[in-house]
């Protein structure tokens, strides 16, 4: 603190400013070091080299990725060079999509397919599964309600729509998807239903707002 | 060189050597900044303690959802949202406009005019800020990131913005510093980066819509760029000011400067784009964004180079400075925090981490171990010379050093390997298998995800006890501060031991 004024430094006492006050006031700032001033020492020159490098890699990168500059790329790994010659629709599995849209299902028919006795149907060997298209396509589409038989059981529930109307609203692909499941699932061998099949069917039921009793259905065949 | 003005000194003591009429003229700028800068930080406070029970609450909920879940105020969504805008536009908007005030006029050299303008400024902020989130726990959020503020308190913002802004450009006009020093160049940026960033933002999302996905772009653009272009640059000109001021020594390269200021202007503001990789976005721009977030390394090893450069031989000074250890600790986590932030841009990381805890930690680097932390140590070291007061207890400023440095630490390494857990089990399985994280390679059910984080959500909530302690310690001691009317005789600085020759004694 050798800067800091005493009361017996000589310079203070000839001013007249002893007064305690404004030394008291000067302190703080008397002991602050002095405003910060800028070094002028040169960049290193693994920095330029450095920084070089950074921005040749990320030039390539953004060019590697450009994805043709176009509005409608999303892909970044798309070339338009080879686009058309390798185009291919990638194919869709209907039993894996079928699996994970299924998840919702298990809820009540468990995921085993084995439903619970007395309240849930069971749809491993189920006879609606495994039969008419026709059928099959309208409870998912619209739902089931009151007294019906599966496998010789009786059961008297509600099962939702899942079609228009109702809280989920598949489309025609995933009401394909998740029925062409639960035909080849646990053991069950029936045939793949196709989304247009489904669409053929949505179009026939259309303006049915309420869910089918199983003597409709069976009156459909 | 300068002419000096006729200050106090000058006028009671024509002897007085130049070093003294420089500090007395210091003197009359920082009391001509007291009131407005009183206020702010007072304010800032005052949202940093608010900000942290809505922090406590939210990250309690997340690994007990029980928790005060009757009260429809206090649901999730919102008090996690009231939580970001306090302590976003409440505590550190609030805590940047005053250091960035004091800077400016203590290195423009010019007293502030009218500052009872800026008080004016200061409350149409807060009472903006409180509006906006009185919305917000009301249900009027706007529900898009950082902008949840509803429409009726946005308006007042901008207005106090304006003044603010205007103030600090007016009071840089009337300097007379003949040299603009690296602080001022950041400080003068962001005040022009804010407003272009806030409306462009509120027009084009909030008053008239972008459509589509450009309102998302909109949205991740300003989220970004207020971490990048106005706190990082106020959190960077305090560093570039405290750093060299508290150890008395150059920064160490001008040229380094220069760079690390120009780099970060022209690439930070692409790199936002990160945040939308894999969404519905065009690919040049994504990929224009990875490659800005890339190139965002340059201006973060150049400034780290700088300020490092310029601490070397100085660390010693860590153990007695308050100010000097705060700032340290900020600017090591800036490096980090930026560093970090360039490799999530990379496209495979960022299908892992992103929409994870690990992100919430980044984030947390960012504005909590970087930006608060400097806005701490800049707070010790102007409440004295604003007040001309000393802290009242070393001891508080201890427990809020550690408090803070240890709870953070907790909170980042908890939520990153938490959040590297969640993002492998959701979006990545097959790898997750591959890494022994899970028996099989099938999607695992959410709700699972969600029961092997929990471990990490109480880690966090460990750590945000422990930061409110520090909070509180720093409350009690901003408090004592302004409350205390005696003056110590010896007007000694209040710093964590007794110095060799630590903030004492001119040149």
């Amino acid at each position: 603190m050798s800067d800091v004024p005493t009361p017996q430094d000589p310079r203070i006492e000839q001013a007249g400013a002893s007064d305690e006050s404004i030394q008291k006031v000067h302190a703080i700032l008397l002991r602050e070091k002095p405003e910060p001033k800028e070094g002028y020492t040169p960049m290193p020159l693994f920095l330029l080299g450095f920084i070089t490098v950074m921005i040749f890699v990320c030039s390539l990168y953004l060019i590697h990725y450009r994805g043709g500059f176009s509005p409608m790329v999303y892909d970044e790994r798309y070339d338009p060079s080879k686009a058309g010659a390798n185009a291919q629709v990638a194919k869709i599995d209907p039993v894996a999509q079928g699996k994970r849209l299924f998840q919702t299902c298990a809820a009540c028919h468990q995921a085993t397919g084995t439903g619970v006795p007395g309240v849930y149907p069971a749809l491993a060997g189920s006879e609606w599964v495994n039969g008419s298209e026709e059928q099959l396509v309208r409870i998912m589409l619209h739902g089931l309600a009151g007294p019906v038989k599966v496998e010789g059981k009786d059961f008297n529930g509600n099962m939702p729509s899942f079609g228009p109307g109702g809280g989920y609203n598949l489309t025609d692909e995933k009401v394909a998807y998740v029925l062409t499941y639960i035909r080849q699932e646990w053991g069950n061998k029936a045939a793949e239903i196709s989304a247009d099949k489904v669409k053929e069917i949505r179009e026939k039921s259309a303006g049915r707002a309420k869910p089918w009793s199983a003597e409709e259905l069976e009156a459909i065949k | 060189m300068m002419v000096p003005a006729p200050s106090l000194a000058t006028s009671l003591n024509p002897a007085t050597s130049t070093a003294e009429v420089k500090r007395a003229e210091l003197r009359e700028i920082d009391a001509s900044t007291k009131w407005p800068a009183l206020f702010l930080l007072g304010s800032a406070v005052g949202w940093l303690l608010i900000g942290t029970v809505f922090a406590l609450i939210s990250s309690f909920k997340m690994h007990s959802p029980e928790f005060l879940g009757n009260y429809e105020w206090l649901t999730f969504g919102r008090a996690r949202t009231a939580h970001l805008n306090a302590v976003v536009y409440g505590w550190s908007v609030n805590a940047s406009f005053a250091v960035a005030f004091w800077l400016m006029a203590r290195l423009s050299r010019s007293v502030l005019r009218h500052s009872g303008l800026l008080i004016v400024a200061a409350v149409f902020w807060n009472v903006g800020v409180t509006l906006g989130i009185y919305g917000i726990l009301a249900g009027d959020s706007t529900s898009i990131e950082w902008l949840e503020m509803p429409l009726y308190a946005t308006p007042l913002l901008f207005l106090a913005y304006a003044l603010v802004g205007a103030w600090a450009i007016i009071t840089f006009r009337f300097g007379k510093s003949p040299h603009i020093y690296v602080s001022q160049w950041y400080i003068l940026a962001a005040l022009f980066w804010f407003p272009w960033l806030y409306s462009v933002a509120e027009i084009m999302i909030v008053f008239t819509p972008a459509r589509g996905t450009v309102q998302a772009l909109v949205n991740w653009w300003f989220a970004h760029n207020v971490l990048g272009l106005w706190f990082t640059p106020i959190g960077l000109a305090a560093v570039y000011y405290f750093l060299p001021k508290v150890l008395g020594k150059p920064i160490h390269s001008y040229y380094l400067s220069v760079l690390g200021f120009w780099s970060l202007a022209i690439f930070y503001n692409w790199a936002g784009v990160h945040h939308l990789i894999g969404g519905p976005v065009p690919a040049w721009v994504q990929s224009a964004g990875i490659a800005a977030s890339f190139m965002m390394v340059v201006p973060v090893i150049v400034v780290a180079i700088n300020h490092h450069m310029t601490m070397v031989g100085s660390f010693n000074a860590l153990k007695y400075s308050p100010t000097l250890r705060f700032i340290v600790f900020g600017a090591v986590s800036y490096t980090l925090a930026s560093l970090q932030g360039s490799s999530m841009a990379i496209r495979s990381w960022a299908e892992v981490t992103h929409f994870t805890h690990y992100t919430v930690g980044h984030s947390h680097i960012g504005m909590y171990a970087f930006f608060t932390m400097v806005m701490f140590g800049s707070i010790y070291y102007i409440m004295p010379r604003i007040l001309l007061k000393e802290w009242p207890s070393a001891t508080l400023i201890s427990v809020h050093f550690w408090a803070t440095a240890v709870g953070v630490i907790i909170y980042v390494v908890g939520l990153s390997i938490g959040g590297v857990l969640e993002g492998l089990l959701m979006n990545t399985p097959v790898l997750a298998h591959k890494l022994g994280l899970q028996p099989t390679d099938d999607p695992v059910p959410f709700l699972d995800i969600v029961r092997r984080t929990i471990p990490y959500l109480v880690s966090r909530s460990v750590a945000g006890v422990l930061m409110t302690v520090g909070h509180i310690a720093f409350a009690i001691n901003f408090a004592w501060i302004i409350i205390r009317s005696t003056q110590p005789a010896a007007s000694a600085p209040t710093l964590f031991r007794s110095p060799p020759d630590m903030e004492v004694a001119a040149q």
